[in-house]
């Protein structure tokens, strides 16, 4: 006859490695943690802005932002008007080159600077999100790509953006203060 | 004591680093900087930024025709001298038959809204004699109104244009082309429905009184219902006609620019439906130029002989384009926009061979105020410089004229750096969330007449300045 305590030590041990992988799952994500990470694209014709990485623990999948701004690229007085506008500037070109709205943009205002945000369907897996805020006749172009629910995609992405540090950095890069 | 010695030196050095800087900076009164290049005559167009200028030789006379920007944030509406009253920049016409005495005759007003967002930027004229359908009295200006609309005016007699038709509904406008012959006109338009601001909208205007549209035309990904990338948007094309059977249209601005040649037979007659086959049937050779660079005008020059390659069993002549890219940063704000020639013989394999550019450290252009790169060459195609000699608009370093007979190697062989005056509107760069301005000529556009005359006109309400040249760019150029 063997002892019953090994047994009743390893289903506990069982019972509480399920619990924690379950609490886990259903815990909301930490606040996200955004790591700053290499300018992954090749040279184009801008320079090279700055790109973020957050983790699935973080923001409850891997999302990566790239942002930058683009001087003397926008109407100057009607700033970033349609969709269009968004599909041609927001650099979700670099991302993919195939790129897919899933519908109609909104409006949105970023660092005091108003323009339009629109997500779309990069492969049926991936979503990625544009951006495009103006001021004068300069751009702040945003472009983000994430797998999972494009919403949670997309506020996370606008929780960075309006994060104090990246005001600040957006507002100078774009404004000069 | 060295430290101070050091102090001493370095001060020293700064005040003359300074010196030089402010040297170079304009100051009303100032005299123009020229070399092999005179000024004739000047107008001051009201103060209104320029943008396009073309000359007709009309009857007896010499009539230029000069778009405008819209106005300023200080004067959206220059008040127009001859009737008193404040108008909308549009469309300024200059009696040049005594270039040294231009006569002011009149000033069509056009859309509402400042610097790029209102104005006439663009124009283009016909004789109504040359044209297939045309009245044979008239003379036909087509012109930009703003970005809503295309316009036809007759303009027989200068002083009192007549409109008679509009080709309205658009979200954009820019550097259209007229066929004078044919009346294929080449316009550049923002279709509502098409994802870029500028494409092109082919239109027969061989009767202008009743436009025929034939089809619409652009780049696959940028017509309607299209997904994904969208290509850069046309600046401009230029046609040679049912004779040369191609067009040349210039892509972007100072950004990812390219060249894209096309078989005109094709365009016209081939099939119209904006779909990315259709699109692309008609297309010989698409050149990138650096992400760096935009393409504002693409200047044809076929058949070049190139006397380096006189004695060489092929290839003796070549087909040349010239690119023009655009600056639109103030203070060199980004890369230098510059000239580019490319060898076009063999089409499907176009080649860049040659570049040109004003030298920075000549006039310390970087800190003279406003835009320092290019705009825009002459357009005109008349035997006395054609393929000769080419004009180039640089802003702040005024208007350059290159030798261009090898265009393997361009030459500089003059150029001309108008005075500001108290016309001259500010250029700013912001510098610590603050505006810090400077007042320096910005020649956005040349233009030559066939009597050798060079026509610069200046973005920032400067005027007109109407010169020629002397000395050896006189010689290069064949003139007496």
């Amino acid at each position: 006859m063997t002892r019953p305590w090994p047994v009743i030590a390893a289903m506990f041990l069982a019972l509480a490695g399920l619990s924690a992988v379950a609490g886990y799952e259903m815990a909301p994500p930490r606040p996200a943690q955004w790591r700053e990470i290499a300018w992954p694209f090749p040279r184009d014709g801008w320079p090279a802005g700055r790109a973020f990485h957050c983790g699935v623990a973080e923001c409850g999948a891997d999302v990566e932002v790239y942002l930058r701004p683009k001087l003397g690229f926008c109407n100057c007085d009607s700033g970033v008007a349609d969709d269009d506008e968004v599909d041609r500037v927001s650099d979700v070109d670099m991302i993919s080159p195939r790129f897919v709205p899933l519908k109609a943009g909104d409006v949105v205002d970023i660092a005091e600077m108003r323009g339009r945000i629109r997500a779309y369907d990069l492969d049926g897996k991936r979503t990625a999100v544009g951006i495009a805020v103006s001021h004068r006749c300069d751009l702040m172009a945003v472009a983000a790509q994430g797998k999972g629910d494009t919403a949670n995609v997309q506020r996370e992405v606008l929780a960075l953006l309006g994060s104090q540090q990246i005001v600040k950095w957006m507002t100078a890069a774009v404004q000069g203060r | 004591m060295g430290g101070r010695a050091t102090a001493v030196c370095c001060a020293f050095i700064f005040v003359l680093l300074a010196n030089a800087a402010s040297a170079q900076q304009q100051k009303i009164g100032d005299p123009p900087e020229a070399s092999n290049m005179r000024l004739v005559g000047t107008s001051d167009l009201q103060a209104r930024s320029a943008y396009q200028p073309t000359i007709h030789h009309q009857g007896d006379r010499w009539i230029a025709y000069i778009g405008h920007h819209g106005g300023t944030d200080d004067i959206p509406d220059p008040v127009n001298p001859m009737t008193g009253k404040p108008e909308p920049n549009g469309t300024s016409i200059v009696d040049v038959t005594d270039p040294a005495h231009p006569k002011y005759l009149r000033h069509i007003p056009g859309q509402e809204g400042k610097y790029e967002s209102g104005g006439a930027q663009m124009v283009r004229i016909c004789d109504g004699k040359d044209l297939p359908k045309g009245d044979r009295n008239a003379v036909y200006m087509l012109r930009t109104f703003g970005s809503e609309a295309h316009e036809i005016w007759n303009v027989a007699d200068p002083a009192n244009p007549v409109l008679v038709t509009r080709i309205g509904g658009l979200k954009d406008t820019h550097k259209n082309f007229w066929e004078c012959d044919t009346g294929i006109a080449f316009l550049v338009s923002g279709a509502p429905d098409w994802r870029t601001r500028r494409m092109t909208q082919i239109y027969d205007l061989s009767d202008p009184a009743h436009p025929v549209k034939i089809r619409d035309f652009g780049l696959p990904g940028q017509e309607p219902g299209a997904t994904g990338a969208v290509p850069t948007e046309l600046h401009g094309p230029i046609s040679t006609g049912p004779k040369g059977n191609r067009v040349y249209f210039g892509y972007g601005t100072d950004k990812g620019g390219f060249l894209q040649i096309v078989d005109r037979d094709k365009l016209l007659n081939g099939p119209k439906e904006p779909t990315p086959d259709n699109l692309k049937f008609p297309e010989i050779a698409r050149m990138p130029l650096s992400a760096m660079n935009g393409a504002h005008t693409v200047f044809p020059m076929p058949g070049m002989p190139i006397a380096e390659f006189a004695h060489d069993k092929d290839g003796k002549s070549r087909d040349i384009v010239m690119i023009v890219d655009e600056a639109i940063q103030n203070e060199c704000g980004e890369a230098r926009q510059m000239v580019w020639f490319a060898d076009v013989t063999t089409e499907a394999r176009p080649m860049l061979i040659s570049s040109y550019t004003v030298p920075e450290a000549w006039g310390a252009f970087c800190e003279r105020g406003g835009r320092f790169g290019s705009h825009s060459s002459n357009e005109s195609m008349a035997p006395v410089y054609y393929k000769r000699l080419a004009f180039i608009a640089f802003f702040n370093a005024g208007v350059r004229a290159l030798d261009i007979r090898d265009p393997y190697h361009p030459k500089e062989v003059g150029y001309f750096i108008p005075s500001i005056t108290a016309a001259t509107d500010k250029r700013c760069v912001t510098i610590d969330g603050k505006d810090r301005c400077k007042v320096a000529i910005q020649t956005n556009n040349v233009e030559t007449d066939a009597r050798g005359y060079i026509y610069a006109v200046d973005r920032a309400n400067t005027g007109l300045h109407i010169l020629e040249l002397t000395g050896a760019a006189r010689a290069a150029a064949g003139l007496q």
